[in-house]
């Protein structure tokens, strides 16, 4: 287990204070943060580059802080890859495993299995300068997984990269880790990228960790508004607690003259009458009901008409704009495309939306 | 157009002015006197002696200059930029003010007994090499950590993460990757030496046989009227220069490894 305590890190105008991180063994961890948060000096801190301020940091039994990088354990990729330019792929992949004086007869086997998972055999022979991008990226998380690190650390590891290829590489990320489960801490920028391939996330903004969990809480339930918004949260409304039906288990909120009735064990906490509150809910978590078609009891009690203000085809996926008449509260709705030809959907066409009550989330 | 031809015939003009310079030598070439001053024993020894002692200052300014180098690339610590910017020192400071302040300084006490218990540089071969060291340090430092600061000090990163040690990340990583970035800047300073004159006349004297290298046995030759001697002497520095632009381009193309 990997386990981070108190970091804090003080660097120019960067200003990290009392990270903690926790790390199960074979976890897929996201440290997930906006650009220029200061991800990279974190993970230089952890590695032993950078000395931090404050922090103590333990891989399993063994407390690493005042260790040097090499005798730390943990394997390193960085975000330009550093593939030696001057060493064959083989060399590279094969440069932990030298350095560390290992047995190599001992790693043989592993190493062809890493290998062929990857797909790389064919490369062995060529120099870095001769590789694709995405080619680059194989052989850098093979060299870094070469001597079984304790925790390997990833600095964005899918940017730069074209579409098919990232997600050529995403895949590979995920075989790679439920084949070979090597501990993980990747930081990154990209949430989606994140709910992709994390078990369990961090979220750190302006230099603080406002968020840990498993990925699913982090996604649906945010934390704070921050949160909310860097995860790119697009239906978020003000929003006032009008009352409780206590024998329902329910909380009405009112936005804009609008009744929202939520599960209580879905606000954080028990708000009293009259507070400001902020209401969430995913786009894709937005339901167009058919016309004619009945709806479901648990759907019933959050429903609203009003207009579609426009639409854009994403590709994957079609982004429905949507007002309700009374309260004008606009929503953003991403639908499946084939959904979105079903509902035969246009600008100016009235429709009903309906919210699950699981799926809104109360902030403070 | 009218631009771009007045940049290039700058360029061109410049070009010219040194060409011309050059083959106004050719002038006195041939003559009995220019093949009497090649053979002679004053002129090959300046012609040893130049590239001896410009070969050990060398060696010396590598040994000190690239761990300096390496220090100025990679590391923060205090005086970094009062020690960067006196790098500059042999660059800004005349080259007799240079030999001068070695005079002064081997005058002291501290001087004296460097003198007096280890080796004599005033007026000796070691005097020149000091000298040539003194004037190419700073560059060879300067220029070194020029080759070490295009190599992305993340290689060192990964292989240290990877298990190696400062030293091993440093030998078997960035050492190679800048080699003929170091290279170059290993000739260049060598160049730099083998011209030397200013300090090294100063501190070291003008006896030929025993002190004179070829800048100096240039300007003893010129001030002697023996301008054949001069000429062969030149040609020499000149030839010596030509090779070291050579060697420079050589290792100034990128290697691809491929």
């Amino acid at each position: 287990m990997i386990n981070i305590q108190g970091l804090t890190i003080l660097f120019e105008s960067f200003k990290i204070t009392d990270l903690n991180i926790n790390i199960e063994e074979g976890e897929f961890h996201f440290l997930l943060g906006p650009t220029g948060s200061g991800k990279t000096l974190i993970l230089e801190s952890i590695m032993g580059l950078r000395k931090p301020h404050q922090g103590r940091i333990w891989i399993g039994e063994k407390e690493v802080q005042n260790l040097p990088p090499e005798q730390r354990e943990i394997s390193y990729v960085p975000q330009d890859l550093a593939l030696f330019p001057h060493l064959r792929v083989k060399e590279n992949v094969l440069y932990g495993i030298r350095a560390r004086n290992l047995n190599l007869k001992l790693y043989e086997k592993y190493i062809d299995d890493l290998i062929e998972v990857m797909r790389i055999g064919h490369l062995l022979e060529r120099y870095p300068a001769n590789l694709s991008g995405g080619e680059k990226k194989r052989v850098a998380l093979l060299r870094a997984l070469g001597p079984k690190p304790k925790l390997l650390l990833l600095d964005e590891p899918l940017s730069g990269l074209d579409l098919s290829i990232k997600i050529e590489i995403q895949h590979l990320l995920k075989t790679l880790h439920s084949s070979f489960r090597p501990t993980t801490l990747c930081v990154t920028h990209d949430f989606e990228e994140a709910y992709f391939l994390g078990d369990g996330i961090t979220i750190c903004i302006d230099g603080r960790v406002e968020q840990v969990g498993r990925r699913n809480d982090v996604f649906r339930r945010p934390k704070s508004r921050k949160v909310a918004q860097f995860l790119g949260a697009k239906n978020l409304y003000k929003a006032k607690v009008l009352g409780r039906e206590e024998s329902l288990q329910r909380v009405i909120l009112g936005v804009n003259g609008l009744q929202f009735y939520i599960p209580k064990s879905l606000s954080q906490e028990t708000f009293e009458l009259g507070t400001e509150v902020h209401l969430f809910i995913r786009p894709e978590e937005v339901m167009i009901i058919r016309e004619g078609k009945s709806v479901k009891d648990s759907l019933k009690q959050n429903i609203f008409e009003g207009k579609i203000l426009d639409t854009i085809d994403r590709g994957g996926y079609h982004m429905v704009y949507f007002e309700t008449t009374e309260g004008k509260i606009r929503f953003e709705i991403s639908i499946p495309n084939y959904a979105f030809r079903n509902l035969d959907l246009s600008i100016g066409k009235m429709v009903r939306v309906a919210l699950r009550e699981e799926s809104l989330w109360v902030i403070p | 157009m009218g631009f771009r031809y007045t940049m290039i015939g700058a360029a061109l003009c410049i070009f010219i002015f040194y060409l011309g310079l050059i083959f106004s030598l050719f002038y006195f070439v041939g003559g009995k006197g220019f093949w009497e001053a090649l053979a002679n024993p004053y002129t090959l020894f300046s012609i040893r002696l130049s590239l001896f002692a410009a070969t050990i200052a060398t060696c010396f300014a590598v040994i000190i200059g690239l761990p300096s180098a390496y220090a100025l690339s990679r590391f923060e610590f205090p005086g970094k930029r009062i020690l960067d910017t006196f790098l500059e020192i042999p660059i800004i400071m005349s080259p007799i003010a240079l030999g001068a302040s070695f005079l002064v300084f081997f005058n002291t006490p501290l001087g004296e007994f460097i003198q007096h218990k280890g080796i004599f540089f005033v007026f000796e071969v070691p005097g020149i090499i000091l000298a040539q060291f003194a004037s190419i340090a700073g560059l060879a430092t300067r220029l070194m950590k020029a080759s070490l600061d295009e190599i992305s000090p993340r290689y060192e990163a990964v292989a240290r993460s990877l298990g190696s040690s400062p030293w091993k990340a440093f030998c078997g990583i960035t050492l190679p990757l800048s080699f003929k970035g170091l290279l170059a800047s290993v000739v260049l300073s060598w160049a730099k030496a083998v011209g030397e004159f200013g300090a090294t006349v100063t501190l070291a004297g003008a006896m030929p046989g025993k002190t004179e290298t070829m800048p100096i046995a240039v300007f003893t030759a010129i001030a002697s009227a023996n301008i054949e001697k001069a000429i062969v002497l030149i040609l020499i520095l000149v030839a010596f220069g030509l090779f070291t632009l050579y060697a420079i381009r050589l290792t100034g193309k990128r290697y691809r490894y491929d």
